[in-house]
């Protein structure tokens, strides 16, 4: 597992929001963002993170914390 | 993202085929000769002697048989080529070209196109040495410029193909 984690999951209950109205808002497929969730992604596109980040008015590091193992 | 156009690929599937098909007859040609000069030598003596292509026919056979040998190692490379542009021109249309399949099959084309300069050397050496001047056999095989760049290009591309892979697997799981 990657030390990056994708705190998505607390940032949508937050806002009680579900994965599907986040897909839809941002037009990001909901295939992708739940990679993204889940901590499968290898990488997030900008573009990505602007998205999210615009429609959960929230800053990059509220989305990413970095959790070194041990 | 743009694609290869259909009826380009198309096309270029159609050409393979039509090459392998050429091939399968040259190699089916090439087999004959070969059998004729194995088992039919007096009959064929008697041919080539009134020829006159021959600089000394009583010599020629093994030679003959040496290069029959060469051109069938031509024609399976060739053929074993054109499969492997048939697979590229498949993975394209697919639209997966940087396959990491790809780069193996074009350094594999590579390879197949050193067998067929390497076997084009001996060819010529040795028709030089038993054709009588003016035939057109007299000419056959030697080193060609678009053989050699023929074979720099599949490699170049091979590593090309890797490189566009390796950059295809890092762009893999970006969301």
């Amino acid at each position: 597992m990657m030390a990056i984690a994708v705190k998505l999951d607390d940032l949508l209950l937050a806002r009680q929001m579900t994965l599907t109205d986040l897909s839809d808002r941002i037009g990001i497929t909901l295939a992708n963002l739940s990679i993204l969730k889940t901590g499968k992604a290898k990488a997030m596109r900008f573009s990505t993170l602007e998205a999210i980040c615009t429609e959960l008015n929230c800053q990059p590091g509220d989305l990413l914390a970095f959790e070194p193992d041990g | 993202m743009p694609t290869a156009s259909p009826a380009l690929l198309g096309a270029t599937r159609g050409l393979l085929w039509l090459f392998l098909g050429l091939v399968t007859v040259a190699t089916l040609i090439v087999v004959a000769i070969g059998g004729s000069l194995a088992f039919a030598w007096p009959d064929v003596l008697t041919h080539f002697k009134d020829s006159g292509v021959f600089l000394d026919v009583t010599t020629a056979r093994a030679p003959l048989c040496f290069m029959m040998l060469l051109f069938l190692a031509i024609l399976v490379a060739t053929a074993y080529m054109l499969r492997q542009l048939q697979a590229l021109v498949a993975s394209a249309a697919n639209g997966d070209p940087f396959a990491p399949a790809s780069a193996h099959r074009l350094r594999r084309v590579g390879w197949a196109l050193v067998v067929t300069q390497a076997a084009a050397l001996p060819i010529h050496w040795i028709s030089s040495r038993i054709v009588a001047t003016g035939s057109d056999l007299g000419s056959a095989g030697g080193l060609s410029l678009g053989g050699v760049l023929a074979i720099l290009l599949a490699f170049v591309l091979a590593a090309v193909f890797e490189q566009g892979s390796a950059m295809r697997d890092e762009l893999e799981g970006t969301v």
